[in-house]
């Protein structure tokens, strides 16, 4: 396997329990710090997709995966694979802002916690570092120990980028992280990938086609739990090969 | 659109009945409020307020009556029976919310209403019977050997073990509110949204950390409330207490004493009360049970509703 490849999807089929396929034979590489964007109509599987990456469907029973997912090489989807090891290092931010009710500060420092960082000084060193790396930090540098639910909604996203950020993860998920928030707020947000992207690979589903045009550097469409077409971002949205990605891109359906 | 006056009709009469039965509810209310002043009222020119609140008389002879003793005793029982629920209840919410396999969550939903469901005097005849003797011969000498002779605490584990005592009649309570605090907190569980458990989940943390750290900070209100409205049920039960309390006007540090609540002497002694100020003071106990009532009642309202307020975006 190339350097340059983060992940690779080989041969993966999902079932929701209750067997309904919701991801058929997908085959897709995720390439190191860079932005991957996954388009396509709703329920096409791209937010299943996202969450298999850090084996989100494992907290609910019956959910059945098929094939590989090879991050740094190893197949996530052994069953000897440590998930909590997995999900402190590739992260995840949600459709809505999602802080957990207590401090800006506790809520950078949460995941750090977790992983056994106890000394004050680390803590607050890393917690600045995260919140700098999000821009967030001007913004509540001085309130802290404030509840986290005081932010707005744009602020609250970053927190919530900034708290995946703290511990330092490989990759970051993004599940339409800008649905719920304003234009100046989403912008922010656009803004950052391009910063993070140096960083960290990032991974974004987004029902948004001019935000997957800005952002990503590579574009998977996916309709129907079937990756139709994966390539740069810019072939995909000016020479796409699929005639389904082009009606798709061109707003003829979707 | 013009209406028939037929359907008006319908129509007024259909409010009008639904009116009525409404505020029957406040008259109600009303009405039994002014009947407990209006019964208690010689007591309460008699004895005063304060004095008859934390005097500790209860002497039908010399007709000098106090609350002391039966507020005591309420409140000691139903503190004591909360102590024991409320790590019950809620490690019984958390096992249905977050960690029991779905097949399970229905039996045990189920059987928790049953508990709720079983009448007060089931629990009191099965407390007399049955947990009586477990607890004076076993479990209540066993806490003797093991504290009596600790410092402070040991003051609670005095005397001889009977049986009939505050310690039964706690746990008898405890049992009855169970139900009550753990499906409300089974609710208050389910508010958390789930996105915001899955963001802990995806920085790495177990369920015992989401549980800890996300799910009862979340709902701490909502749990709180249920707790308090389980209070207001501990405060008001009657029979399941009353047969195995004794009725014990005194104080007593020790949880193996008989005592008395305001609500088992009522049921007690109104059928005793052959003076008229003996009446009248039972009357008063009760004035004072519908306001502690009332209040707790007031408060758990005030913690629901800010927990739905909060968290209801």
């Amino acid at each position: 396997m190339a350097d340059n490849i983060e992940i690779e999807v080989k041969d993966l089929d999902f079932h929701y329990a209750g067997n309904v396929h919701a991801l058929k034979k997908i085959n897709l590489p995720i390439h190191k710090n860079m932005v991957t964007s996954l388009i396509g109509p709703s329920g096409c599987g791209k937010t299943t997709l996202l969450r298999c990456f850090n084996r989100m469907h494992d907290l609910y029973p019956g959910n059945i995966y098929k094939g590989d997912i090879l991050f740094q090489g190893e197949n996530i989807l052994s069953n000897s694979s440590d998930l909590i090891a997995l999900r402190s290092r590739i992260g995840m931010v949600f459709q809505k802002p999602t802080p957990f009710p207590m401090s800006i500060f506790d809520n950078i420092a949460y995941g750090l916690k977790l992983k056994g960082v106890s000394k004050k000084a680390a803590l607050a060193e890393q917690v600045e570092r995260a919140l700098v790396h999000s821009v967030l930090w001007d913004e509540v540098k001085d309130k802290l120990n404030a509840s986290a639910y005081e932010l707005s909604g744009g602020q609250q996203q970053r927190l919530v980028i900034a708290r995946a950020l703290a511990v330092d993860p490989q990759v970051l998920l993004f599940d339409e992280p800008t649905s719920a928030l304003d234009p100046i707020s989403t912008a922010k947000i656009e803004e950052l990938t391009a910063v993070l992207k140096k960083d960290v690979t990032i991974v974004i589903v987004t029902h948004n086609m001019q935000q997957a045009a800005r952002i990503s550097d590579w574009t998977g469409f996916m309709m129907l739990g079937e990756l139709i077409e994966f390539d740069m971002t810019q072939k995909i949205f000016t020479a796409p090969s699929e005639k389904l990605t082009e009606d798709y891109v061109t707003g003829r359906f979707g | 659109m013009p209406t028939t006056p037929k359907k008006n009709s319908v129509d007024t009469i259909f409010s009008s009945i639904t009116a009525v039965s409404a505020f029957s509810v406040i008259i109600l209310i009303a009405g039994i409020l002014y009947t407990l002043v209006d019964e208690s009222y010689p007591a309460i020119e008699k004895f005063g307020i304060w004095n008859f609140l934390t005097s500790t008389d209860w002497d039908p002879v010399r007709e000098s009556f106090g609350a002391l003793t039966n507020i005591y005793g309420t409140i000691l029982t139903t503190f004591l029976s909360l102590m024991i629920a409320i790590p019950v209840a809620v490690g019984i919410a958390i096992f249905v919310t977050e960690i029991s396999p779905n097949f399970l969550k229905g039996p045990i939903g189920a059987a928790i209403e049953l508990l709720a469901a079983i009448p007060s005097i089931i629990y009191g005849m099965w407390g007399l019977f049955t947990l009586t003797p477990i607890m004076s011969r076993h479990i209540e000498p066993l806490l003797k050997s093991i504290f009596a002779d600790v410092p402070f605490i040991g003051i609670l584990f005095q005397g001889t073990p009977m049986g009939i005592d505050i310690l039964t009649a706690s746990v008898i309570l405890s049992i009855m509110i169970i139900p009550f605090t753990a499906s409300i907190s089974r609710d208050a569980f389910n508010l958390t949204p789930s996105i915001v458990k899955e963001s802990a989940y995806a920085l790495g943390a177990t369920k015992w950390e989401v549980v800890k750290n996300i799910v009862i900070p979340y709902s701490k209100l909502g749990v709180f409330g249920g707790i308090v409205l389980s209070l207001g049920r501990a405060l008001g039960e009657t029979m399941a207490v009353a047969f195995v309390l004794g009725n014990n006007h005194r104080i007593t540090t020790s949880l193996f004493d008989a005592a008395a609540t305001i609500t088992v002497t009522l049921a007690n002694e109104f059928s005793e009360a052959d003076t008229d100020m003996y009446f009248s003071s039972l009357y008063y106990l009760a004035l004072i049970l519908f306001v502690m009532s009332f209040i707790t009642l007031a408060i758990a309202k005030f913690f629901l509703l800010r927990a739905e307020r909060k968290y209801s975006r």
